[in-house]
């Protein structure tokens, strides 16, 4: 990530006539270019209220405002607006012009060519995922909800810009639809890589899209701004950890991967061996399962100490307990519930190819979680079985 | 002389009255068109001039026709311009009220989005709210065609043009040839006249419908428009017409 100031508010102030309170109070905040910064609070905090002086929709009373180091109220407020992408919850789709025509409305404005303007909005639909042949003569009500979003989203790309606000954009769309537009848009914005605020009520959205979250208190003062992890693990205050809500652990689980855990190793069974070989490991490491494997060392069943007495030499296919696998790129909720089918609290990594590479345990989990604080401790508590797979690193935001 | 014989007889006399009839009422409502939009357009984002433009728009169509036309004497003189200051005067309401409700039931989003990507006030008026509130716009142009249709007929009365003329002279000598064929010529022509410019300005909102690619002889599909004219048309006052 460059470290480039994209949007950088000084001291920034709101005030309406007649009110006493100032609605944003001395608001500083600066941005990376590249990041995605969640502005999260109760509402009528002044989070949106920040958010539209960005792009002049609302005029600062004081301060400063600059974007890629230009005060942006030097600039004509529709000059500005036009190189700046706007995204809000009810999407805004103007219902009387086709989805090309609205995904073309800003190039047109920056008296682009027909033709180029036709090409452009059929790119944009492509990449939020919408068909151009289908979609391009479509009025927006002939869309669905998430559709209509896309649209927006591809409107307010339109002409490249640098920097883009979001209000709220998925919050008007069912959960299933919330999640999958999230999800695109994260890996829309892999390629982008644009510098965007983003406004939401919904700290565990804020979570999952935020390069860093600003938890804003009234007046829009910022209470902590801080990645999600660092949110997560120690949050500034009581209400900024009243705001986290129940589930902090939880939520943590979701920003981690399995490969940022110790895996461990447990004594494997190959189809033609004997069991005295793995029950002997056994003993050696106090372990109490141990794990068949197919030809391919691909994982099959878990097998414990008294059944591998039981069956004596040779162990037949239906011994032992099914296993619940899980990829490192899995978050560590998948395998903390990979974790709970298992018997012994543990889940099988295996590779791509479905191939075993060693276990997570619970115990595991709970090192990870309580070293959260302090990065790269992890693994010192765990004894020498450690598998040299992945070193667990932390996961950089900007990795996500 | 029957209906028939005397619809015969006077074929173009009456054609040109009818002629100059409509002429008068779409040039009125035309100029109240103008108005309506623009009077709306300054004052519909303020409660209190919206208000004040209603109740003034309101007021004038309160005015007796005969009261107004007679009044209009002294400053226009007779004929064709008294006529048509009154027609326009009484046009206004149902434009400019129904110009307000459309602009303001526009959803805030839409211009919120408007501005939000750069577009100017003017611009955002022209490519999305006028073409948003035009239906609602049309529903307003019709009530004021039909209201100022019968109110026409009274600008004879000044000297004004139209059926109108038929209509009084008719009245003028009852009892005497062709006075009851002359009243009864005028209002059903007048009656006529309406409802064909009604249908035309119908047709006309279909075509201009925004966001809809007309069909006129195929059935569309059973879909409501986002914006239904349904609001805010007064019923036209009978103030003025004895």
């Amino acid at each position: 990530m460059s470290h480039d100031v994209m949007i950088d508010l000084q001291q920034v102030n709101k005030f309406y006539r007649g009110q006493k309170a100032p609605v944003v109070e001395n608001m500083s905040m600066t941005i990376q270019q590249g990041e995605i910064i969640v502005l999260v609070g109760p509402s009528g905090c002044g989070k949106t209220t920040t958010m539209k002086m960005i792009n002049r929709l609302i005029e600062p009373s004081s301060g400063r405002i600059l974007i890629d180091g230009t005060d942006v109220t030097a600039l004509d407020g529709n000059d500005l607006r036009r190189q700046i992408g706007y995204v809000i919850q009810q999407v805004g789709l103007f219902p009387h012009m086709s989805v090309a025509t609205n995904v073309g409305l800003v190039p047109k404005m920056l008296g682009w060519d027909a033709k180029r303007i036709e090409a452009r909005a059929d790119e944009l639909l492509d990449l939020v995922g919408l068909e151009p042949a289908i979609y391009r003569n479509r009025l927006p009500r002939q869309l669905s909800g998430g559709q209509q979003q896309r649209v927006g989203v591809a409107r307010a790309l339109a002409a490249d810009p640098p920097v883009m606000l979001m209000d709220e954009p998925f919050g008007a769309t069912d959960p299933m639809t919330r999640d999958r537009l999230q999800n695109e848009f994260l890996r829309l914005q892999e390629q982008l890589r644009k510098t965007i605020v983003f406004v939401t009520h919904d700290f565990d959205e804020a979570i999952k899209m935020g390069t860093r979250i600003a938890v804003l208190g009234e007046r829009s003062k910022i209470r902590q701004f801080d990645t999600p992890e660092n949110l997560l693990a120690s949050p500034a205050d009581d209400t900024v950890a009243q705001f986290i809500g129940r589930g902090a652990r939880l939520k943590q689980l979701d920003l981690r991967r399995v490969d940022a855990i110790t895996w461990e190793d447990v004594p494997l069974i190959q189809p033609d061996k004997t069991t005295n070989g793995a029950k002997r490991q056994l003993e050696q490491t106090e372990g109490s399962s141990a794990l068949t494997v197919d030809a391919d060392n691909r994982p099959l069943r878990w097998v414990n100490a008294d059944e591998l007495t039981a069956a004596a030499g040779a162990l037949d296919g239906d011994a032992g307990q099914t296993v619940t696998t899980v990829e490192p790129q899995a978050t560590l909720r998948d395998a903390l519930d990979a974790m709970l089918a298992s018997r012994d609290g543990a889940a099988v990594v295996v590779d791509e190819r479905g191939r075993y590479a060693g276990t997570v345990t619970l115990d595991g989990l709970m090192q990870v979680i309580h070293h959260t604080p302090e990065r790269g401790t992890s693994g010192s508590g765990v004894p020498d079985q450690r598998v040299g797979a992945a070193p667990a690193a932390e996961l950089a935001p900007e990795q996500r | 002389m029957t209906f028939l014989e005397y619809l015969q007889s006077r074929r173009e006399l009456l054609l040109a009255q009818t002629l100059e009839h409509a002429t008068i009422v779409l040039m009125s409502v035309a100029l109240a068109t103008v108005i309506g939009v623009l009077v709306a357009l300054w004052t519909y984002r303020n409660p209190r001039t919206r208000a004040v433009a209603t109740g003034i728009a309101a007021a004038m169509l309160t005015i007796p026709s005969f009261a107004l036309l007679g009044l209009l004497i002294a400053p226009l003189g007779l004929g064709y311009t008294p006529t048509l200051v009154a027609l326009t005067m009484y046009a206004l309401l149902p434009i400019l009220r129904n110009t307000i409700v459309g602009l303001s039931e526009i959803d805030p989003a839409l211009t919120e989005a408007a501005r939000g990507i750069g577009m100017s006030r003017l611009r955002s008026l022209s490519t999305v709210e006028i073409p948003l509130a035009w239906p609602v716009i049309l529903t307003g142009i019709r009530v004021s065609t039909q209201m100022t249709m019968g109110i026409a007929a009274v600008g004879a009365y000044v000297g004004g043009p139209g059926l109108g003329n038929q209509i009084f002279s008719g009245l003028a000598n009852l009892g005497g040839v062709n006075s009851l064929n002359q009243a009864l010529v005028g209002t059903v022509g007048v009656i006529v006249l309406a409802l064909t410019v009604d249908f035309a300005l119908a047709l006309l909102g279909k075509l201009t419908r925004a966001g809809h690619r007309p069909k006129l002889f195929r059935p569309r599909p059973a879909r409501r428009p986002t914006l239904t004219p349904t609001t805010a048309v007064p019923s036209p006052s009978l103030g003025g017409r004895e």
